[in-house]
């Protein structure tokens, strides 16, 4: 048995992002706002009411240091629903992905009929306490001085330029191709276009990463709904079928104490969807993939397939914007619209279902009919992102 | 404004990683090997996450490896970063490949900032945090 097909996007959700709370006298909003906010959004895009979620499926992305374990079920509180089957997206920014597999799982075996799946952050004027949590990173990374994320993806990034000889041309072409999409979308934060020059003098942040290969943290909300073919033919707005889905989490390529880790999990996870949704390469009309940083981007087109390994003159001869060959982030990505923690990654779902209805405006991909979609969480020790999660969507069954 | 806390933070010492820290405390760097598969089990664990023997063993490293990829650090930032690495800025965090195969991330010392580079050579040091704790750190050879 496989999930092709077998259930649709019948509704999105996205709030505007803020950085609300950075600055002393500004009013912060909680994180239970902003998901009621993208709730609303996406029931309402879809026709349907709260109501219509009794017993059904709730799907939630965990956010990165919430305090506490229960959140899922106090976002059922929030919007006043009870659940007939509650689910928590535990892979990082993977989560709204992978929880396209998990409710469309449900929605096959007949367990629920439709889904909402929703996730918002708002770290900007929510403050926890930022206890560090037993495991790899306190016992074997802080003690270093490592300072986040931004430490080990610069490690990634300079062996890539190392081994395989990119420049920041290469990535800056990726950035600049995200900026412009984002200067197309009234609802991106950063929208002033950029060029190769304003990204190779950006700030360094840890060398050779620089603030324009980062994503941005913001405040906000996102949500979508999952609903079975037959209920999502009764509903207001063109069906988007989930065609394949593949997830690989800590995937490793090589032995686990020193894997190769310039290979991105997306590889197997990406053939995995690829192959249930009988798509080859150039079936695929656009990527929106995760992109908490410019290389991620970069290794995911080559990891998926779309070059090969460390072909550079790939990435020079692509045309990667929406009128291009290979269009991607046609919203701009997290990195221009904002990253809500681990809601961050339903961005992706909500710009390829808009493209897909052909809601693209002026950013549309000409006869956009599949298109993939990534996720990406968690950055282990010694390695390369550990969850990943791939989506082929279709606008045709 | 709440107190800053200066102290660097350090690693639990659990019972599974005891035999690491009680080895680097002697300036000997160990870590567990498969007696089944042959495998290196890095960080400690309780099982080989090649093959989940039981039948793993600490093992003494040459201590010798070479740059994999690194970082300089040159701000504190960050939800988790600790002030109390403000003065050793500018810093390198590098991952290490030892020569057995095993990857740590770790800090090149004893090399200015602007000599480190991907490929070069490297051997352990030992560099004491409290009384229990000596943090395995590499220096060029």
């Amino acid at each position: 048995m496989s999930i092709r097909n077998k259930a649709a996007i019948v509704g999105i959700g996205e709030t505007p992002t803020d950085r609300l709370g950075s600055k002393p006298g500004e009013p912060r909003k909680s994180s239970a706002e902003y998901i009621s906010w993208a709730m609303r959004l996406a029931l309402e895009d879809a026709g349907l009411s709260l109501k219509d979620f009794q017993g059904q499926g709730l799907g939630v992305t965990i956010p990165t240091a919430y305090p506490q374990p229960f959140w899922p079920e106090e976002v059922a509180e929030i919007l006043g629903i009870t659940p007939g089957f509650l689910l928590g997206g535990a892979t990082g920014g993977a989560g709204a992905v992978s929880l396209l597999g998990g409710m469309a799982a449900a929605i096959t075996s007949g367990l629920i009929d439709i889904a909402l799946v929703c996730g918002s952050a708002a770290p900007f004027s929510e403050h926890w306490g930022g206890g560090i949590q037993p495991g790899d990173m306190r016992d074997w990374e802080i003690p270093y001085g490592t300072m986040g994320p931004n430490s080990k993806i610069a490690m990634v990034m300079r062996r890539y330029m190392h081994e395989y000889g990119a420049t920041l041309d290469h990535f800056g072409k990726i950035a600049v191709a995200g900026r412009y999409h984002a200067s197309l979308n009234p609802l991106a934060y950063l929208r002033k276009p950029i060029t190769v020059q304003d990204y190779k003098e950006s700030r360094l942040v840890a060398d050779p990463v620089r603030l324009l290969d980062c994503v941005m943290p913001a405040n906000g909300g996102r949500a979508y709904i999952l609903a079975s073919p037959e209920r999502a033919k009764t509903l207001r707005k063109k069906p988007i079928y989930l065609k394949g889905f593949g997830e690989r989490s800590n995937p490793s390529y090589g032995p686990r104490a020193g894997s190769d880790a310039l290979v991105m999990g997306v590889k197997d996870a990406g053939k995995v969807a690829m192959e249930m949704a009988d798509v080859k390469h150039g079936d695929i009309n656009f990527l929106q993939l995760y992109d908490d940083y410019i290389i991620v981007v970069y290794l995911q087109i080559e990891d998926l397939g779309f070059c090969a390994k460390g072909d550079v003159s790939f990435y020079e001869r692509t045309d990667f914007t929406f009128k291009g060959h290979l269009p991607i982030q046609t919203g701009g990505g997290m990195i221009n619209v904002g990253q809500p923690s681990t809601a961050g990654g339903t961005l992706h779902i909500i710009e390829a279902v808009r493209q897909l209805r052909g809601e693209g405006g002026e950013r549309q991909v000409p006869n956009a009919k599949t298109g993939l979609v990534s996720g990406l969480g968690v950055l282990p020790y010694g390695k390369n992102l550990g969850c990943c999660a791939v989506a082929v969507l279709g606008s045709e069954a | 404004m709440a107190e800053v806390d200066v102290r660097k933070p350090l690693p639990a010492i659990t019972t599974e990683a005891k035999p690491f820290w009680d080895g680097a405390a002697q300036n000997k760097l160990v870590m567990q090997l498969c007696k089944d598969c042959g495998a290196w089990v890095w960080t400690p664990r309780p099982l080989c996450n090649e093959c989940g023997s039981e039948r793993i063993e600490w093992t003494p490293m040459s201590g010798k490896g070479e740059i994999y990829s690194f970082t300089v650090i040159r701000q504190v930032v960050g939800r988790a970063a600790s002030q109390a690495f403000q003065p050793d800025i500018p810093y390198v965090i590098a991952w290490v490949d030892l020569d057995e195969g095993p990857r740590m991330i770790t800090n090149i010392v004893n090399c200015p900032v602007e000599n480190v580079r991907l490929g070069m050579k490297v051997f352990v040091v030992f560099d004491q945090a409290s009384k229990d704790v000596w943090l395995p750190k590499f220096k060029p050879v």
